[in-house]
């Protein structure tokens, strides 16, 4: 049985006909090749399938793809301008090695960006709340935490330069 | 992609939604946010035939004050439940339930309805809408109803709730000024359902709290009127006492309930502790030490 959906993903509108068993993780994956989101657990425990879902993080292994019609989307590629440019929060993961296996990164992005947004100058409490929901199986979190304060003092510089 | 095939329905209105439950109701499960029901289905473990989500029933999310009470409509997410400004003034310790809930995406996903009508005996919002006097309202095609937590809770992960209703809003009556308040839960990690929780309520000559996760269903216990003329010096310790009897009778008889229990009773009276010191205006942390600032997170 098959669902009508429309969506915006990274900017571009998709109108799909998909199967309701497809989950929003599959639905990037397999039928847009956004690659970047991985899948997991599939239990909404370790947040690597992580996308932005109108503006808001979600575990995207768990949600239907026939339940998000109408919605803007953003994966891990949608970040970026063009493919080779690097976002200011990944350029600070290479530079402070905030990876290892790189498996769970890209939902540890767009937590982070979420994060950024709404607060540009997390305390170190804060940023470990907010990531949470992204298990790391490599780091240990430490070199996270600081490619996460890194990103914040490069985005403050930014902002106050502009 | 999940193995069995279901039908899929996202109605916009709550009629719609209704009348499609109405249908085929036994065949049918209910999808609000889903960080219950997705991971079972993922799992394997569930495989309704229909699927009713409510995500796109806008008239379900809403926090409203009304007299003496809010209504928060099922569909609202935690993260609103957390930082709505209404129920940090009027319910604070329901705040502090849904701050704890899972993490931020789960937060973000997840509502007040459907973790309520899951009913896992762990889950942060029973215990405090027990203490707070919560109510739910419920609905069908065939009319609503209104039950006590009581009423409602029947067991693990069982509820009044029928086939074919649906909850459409929880109400919480607002705390009385000059009462103090609190949320303990115990977790070994961050983000893991409570393994007990707590929530206290302090008003100037009694106290009631409501331990979850120890026992089938929140068990909610007041002052009884010895303790009442011992005082708030001898509340704890009854908080304590009360909490294990209740929970060693109501138990799950699973292997842990002998250490449930037995926590049941120190988060209740930990509970008891910071919510007198609260109505005193001495707030306390979490071990007891005297804390600046009425920091109630």
């Amino acid at each position: 049985m098959n669902s009508a959906i429309r969506v915006t993903v990274n900017g571009r509108r998709h109108e799909l006909d998909i199967d309701n068993r497809l989950s929003l993780v599959e639905l990037v994956r397999e039928h847009l090749r956004l690659t970047g989101a991985h899948v997991g657990c599939r239990t909404g425990n370790c947040g690597a399938c992580t996308l932005i879902v109108d503006g808001e993080t979600v575990k995207s292994c768990c949600i239907l793809a026939a339940d998000v019609d109408g919605s803007e989307i953003i994966t891990v590629e949608g970040i970026v301008t063009s493919p080779d440019a690097l976002h200011p929060i990944q350029a600070a993961f290479v530079e402070h090695q905030g990876l290892q296996c790189g498996f769970c990164t890209p939902g540890i992005l767009l937590s982070t960006l979420v994060l950024l947004e709404r607060n540009a100058s997390p305390t170190e409490d804060e940023i470990r709340h907010a990531i949470a929901g992204n298990l790391c199986r490599c780091t240990g979190y430490q070199n996270i935490v600081k490619s996460i304060q890194a990103a914040a003092s490069a985005r403050t510089i930014l902002s106050t330069r502009a | 992609m999940l193995s069995s095939e279901f039908a899929f329905h996202a109605p916009k209105t709550l009629d719609e939604a209704l009348e499609i439950v109405g249908r085929q109701p036994d065949a049918t499960k209910l999808l609000a946010g889903g960080m219950s029901l997705m991971p079972v289905m993922n799992l394997g473990l569930a495989t309704p035939e229909v699927l009713v989500s409510l995500n796109h029933v806008l008239e379900l999310a809403y926090v409203r004050e009304v007299d003496g009470a809010l209504e928060i409509g099922a569909m609202t997410r935690h993260r609103v439940v957390t930082s709505n400004p209404l129920i940090a003034r009027h319910c604070p310790p329901l705040a502090a339930a849904a701050a704890r809930i899972g993490d931020v995406q789960v937060r973000n996903r997840g509502t007040i309805g459907g973790s309520v009508s899951h009913a896992d005996p762990s889950a942060d919002y029973l215990a405090v809408l027990s203490a707070l006097g919560a109510s739910f309202r419920i609905r069908s095609a065939r009319g609503e109803r209104r039950l006590t937590a009581s009423q409602f809770l029947l067991g693990v992960m069982e509820t009044a709730l029928q086939p074919d209703e649906v909850l459409i809003e929880v109400i919480v009556p607002k705390l009385a000024s000059g009462t103090g308040s609190a949320y303990v839960r115990l977790t070994r990690v961050e983000g893991s359902f409570a393994i007990v929780n707590a929530a206290a309520i302090a008003t100037p000559d009694s106290v009631i709290v409501a331990v979850g996760g120890a026992s089938t269903t929140p068990q909610l216990l007041r002052t009884p009127q010895d303790a009442v003329r011992g005082g708030s010096k001898a509340m704890p310790a009854w908080a304590e006492s009360a909490a294990r009897e209740a929970c060693a009778a109501n138990g799950e008889g699973d292997v842990e309930s002998e250490y449930r229990t037995a926590m049941a009773g120190v988060y209740a009276r930990r509970a008891v502790e910071l919510a007198i010191a609260e109505r005193d205006g001495s707030p306390k942390d979490r071990f007891g030490s005297n804390k600046k600032g009425g920091d109630k997170a």
